[in-house]
């Protein structure tokens, strides 16, 4: 558990009046600030209430930011001025989580035992079926190697202690217990500070295993980083659970060690613990990329077909990173509001699509610049087009920049390489088109084509 | 009810209509209130099945506990009433603490096993006697499951009177099921006096709760934070039952019942502050259909549907 308790003040009128650095963040990232109303809804919903029962509420605090969720616990304590926050047991954490599933979830394997051990082994538990053999008495508090007589694997190595030391579920392990042969499997457990607390599993009499089971758990021995192809269908979901978590625990504490939220240390070091914190939102973006490469190189991905209007999702692009380019003085020349092209496409990729172009056109426009978003009709086909005042983009390059891993040259932590290549699989997976028209030294267009709308 | 809720000269109703007739009546005397949902009354029917077979296995292990059960449910569990509270309490831990684990945070992950933990280190060495007061906790509430994982209610845990009612209950049904010769009956009576005294001598989560305790002596509040943190719930509440020196399915029905002005005396002997509790509170008050004291409190009213 995070013990550092994160403070704010709000007004009367429900304004944010101070808060500590990561609230004050995420109510930046939702596009408001200090003195501005409180833009985080739950919150606000949440000081309300206390301001209405007119008494300290403890409640939890959903919030979420562009990498990933926020989970706290807020406590509001509302007075004659307005409400005091203390929001402890901050976490960010993936949209998905790994569920661990409950032992009943598993068959009911006949001829087997249930136990859970702590983290040091010892058997807090064990149980059998009915017509399994009698569990040997005396187990409370004894080590599983007592319990159960390990036996090596066919590369001699036992994989419940390999188990242990990555604190990940195995399969198995083959004992001896009860004078029989038996294979152990178990998941790792953990407590709700990510604690390890020792393991749950079954113990299978060997002869009365199915093969099936057998062929599974091989397949299932370490859920991160077994061999899984990239073909598999589990593989992105995995991999985006395994990463995922790790990733922005690192990013959460780096920030926290880079904000000097539990006092001031070396400038030099919280500048080191910002480069870790930004390498890990780097990475945290990979994954994202790397979880859509995935689905989109599918066999038989397409998108939804929504009557979308690519003026009204350029200018909820512009809302999203509008705050991104202020930061470098860059102004959005955003499409009016009547500025209308009705067109045929899946909302949220298309909106995925833009979000990418205008990010990439923040990232790689000159301070005080200016970027522009067009939208069009031509023939059949609606188009919106962003344009930068960049460095621009030479015909060589303007061939390989829609290509996977293409960052023409570029070392900077800004990108993976894979959004253009995304961006142009999910436009052709919607009908459509993404090009690029540029010229060095003349700044970047990029275009997205879509089937035309026609709106009586 | 005990008074009829039939008009005289009406034929003796079937056992279904009889029921209905009794839970509409419950349902007029206080229809404000908030029934059984239907998770609780599974959970709950289930925890009372595992048990009444639990203890017919204790009495005799010939007694077929499917039948037994059969039979109970057609024609209604004695002591229903008696039973009614310590399976409900178990079912609501149980909701509370399924919730909580799958509001838990995702494991880290290590991928080598040089990145193995200091814990996982200290494999085999010898246990101190806080340690073995914990691991004697951790052991009573895992027996508070069958083998599946399902939430059952250890024998050890039973009140006395509890046990010995179920057990006299049963033996009456098996006295019925098989004979009704002497001898059979003495053997059954020997059973229960057999089966009484051993029970009395069990402990339970309470009594490792209170040893647990006693262990902790003045650490005994930086333990239960800790739990808290961990949302370690069995372990929280063996401490908290051991501090008040109630029973432990006392203290899990007043903690799941309590409205949130309630929960600081719940845990002031253990000394934990308002920023402790929040956790406790939050994880509460987001289990659906929770039996709240004080449910009919406009506050709690307005917290409800500002929700």
């Amino acid at each position: 558990m995070n013990e550092r308790v994160i403070r704010g003040r709000i007004d009367r009128s429900g304004a944010l009046v101070s808060a500590d650095a990561p609230l004050l963040r995420l109510q930046q990232r939702a596009g408001a600030g200090l003195d501005k109303p409180l833009a985080l809804p739950h919150l606000a919903r949440l000081v309300t209430l206390a301001q209405r029962l007119h008494r300290d509420i403890s409640r939890p605090l959903y919030a979420a930011d562009d990498h990933s969720d926020i989970h706290a616990l807020v406590r509001i304590t509302p007075d004659a001025d307005g409400a005091s926050l203390e929001i402890t047991d901050w976490r960010t954490r993936p949209l998905v989580q790994p569920q661990m599933p409950p032992i009943a979830e598993g068959a009911v394997v006949p001829q087997s035992w249930t136990w859970e051990c702590d983290q040091q082994l010892r058997i807090v538990a064990l149980r059998r079926a009915p017509d399994a053999p009698p569990v040997p008495e005396g187990w409370e508090g004894c080590s599983l190697s007592e319990v159960f007589e390990l036996q090596p694997d066919d590369d001699g190595r036992f994989p419940v202690l390999r188990a242990l030391a990555r604190q990940a579920r195995f399969d198995g392990q083959r004992v001896r217990a009860a004078q029989t042969g038996m294979i152990l499997a178990g998941e790792a457990l953990f407590d709700a500070t990510g604690r390890f607390t020792g393991f749950r599993g079954s113990a299978v009499a060997a002869e009365a295993q199915p093969a099936a089971d057998q062929k599974a758990g091989g397949a299932l021995v370490d859920p991160a980083f077994g061999s899984l192809p990239l073909s598999d269908p589990q593989f992105g979901r995995r991999i985006d659970g395994a990463l995922r978590g790790p990733l922005s625990r690192i990013i959460a504490t780096a920030e926290t060690i880079s904000g000097q939220f539990d006092g001031p240390i070396r400038a030099d070091y919280a500048r080191y613990a910002g480069d870790i914190a930004h390498a890990g939102r780097h990475l945290l973006g990979l994954v994202d990329d790397l979880a859509d490469l995935q689905n989109i190189e599918r066999p038989g991905f397409k998108a939804a077909r929504d009557e979308i209007d690519l003026g009204d999702l350029a200018r909820r692009a512009v809302g999203l990173l509008g705050m991104k380019a202020e930061e470098k003085g860059i102004r959005i020349d955003a499409p009016r509001t009547d500025d209308r092209a009705p067109a045929y496409g899946e909302f949220r990729r298309v909106l995925q699509v833009l979000l990418n172009l205008l990010g990439n056109a923040i990232r790689y426009s000159p301070e005080n610049s200016q970027i522009w978003i067009r939208v069009d009709r031509e023939g059949g086909r609606a188009t919106v087009t962003v344009a930068d005042q960049g460095q621009g983009i030479d015909a060589d390059q303007q061939a390989v920049v829609f290509e996977k891993f293409e960052r023409l040259g570029r070392t900077d932590s800004g990108g993976s390489g894979l959004g253009l290549y995304i961006a142009r699989r999910l436009a052709r997976a919607m009908d459509g088109d993404l090009t690029v028209d540029s010229a060095p030294g003349q700044g970047a267009r990029f275009t997205l084509s879509l089937p035309a709308r026609d709106v009586d | 009810m005990s008074e009829s809720v039939f008009s005289p000269g009406i034929d003796p109703p079937s056992p279904t209509l009889s029921a209905r007739l009794r839970e509409l009546a419950d349902y007029l005397a206080a229809p404000a209130a908030g029934r059984l949902t239907e998770e609780q009354r599974a959970l709950s029917l289930g925890i009372a099945r595992r048990m009444v077979a639990d203890v017919a296995a204790r009495l005799d292990p010939a007694i077929d506990p499917a039948a037994l059960w059969h039979e109970w449910l057609g024609g209604g569990l004695p002591s229903a009433t008696r039973l009614a509270g310590v399976c409900f309490a178990r079912a609501e831990e149980h909701r509370w603490r399924e919730q909580s684990a799958q509001r838990t945070s995702p494991p880290p992950l290590l991928s080598e096993p040089e990145a193995v933990n200091d814990e996982a280190a200290a494999v085999g060495e010898t246990l101190s006697d806080l340690d073995r007061a914990y691991l004697a906790v951790q052991i009573a509430d895992r027996r508070r499951f069958d083998a599946l994982g399902n939430p059952a209610i250890a024998i050890a845990d039973l009140d006395s009177e509890t046990f010995r009612t179920l057990l006299l209950d049963i033996a009456a049904w098996r006295l019925a099921e098989v004979s009704r010769d002497a001898k059979r009956a003495a053997e059954l009576g020997d059973a229960v006096r057999a089966e009484t005294e051993r029970q009395a001598a069990e402990s339970g989560i309470a009594g490792a709760g209170r040893a647990y305790f006693a262990a902790l002596g003045t650490d005994a509040g930086e333990a239960a934070a800790a739990a808290i943190a961990r949302h370690d719930w069995p372990t929280l509440l063996a401490l908290a039952a051991a501090a008040h020196g109630r029973g432990y399915d006392d203290m899990a029905l007043a903690l799941l019942t309590a409205e949130s002005a309630a929960l600081p005396p719940l845990f002031a002997p253990l000394r934990l502050d308002n920023i402790a509790i929040a956790p406790i509170e939050a994880s509460l008050v987001m289990l659906p259909a929770r039996a709240v004291n004080g449910a009919d409190h406009p506050d709690f009213r307005s917290a409800e549907r500002a929700r």
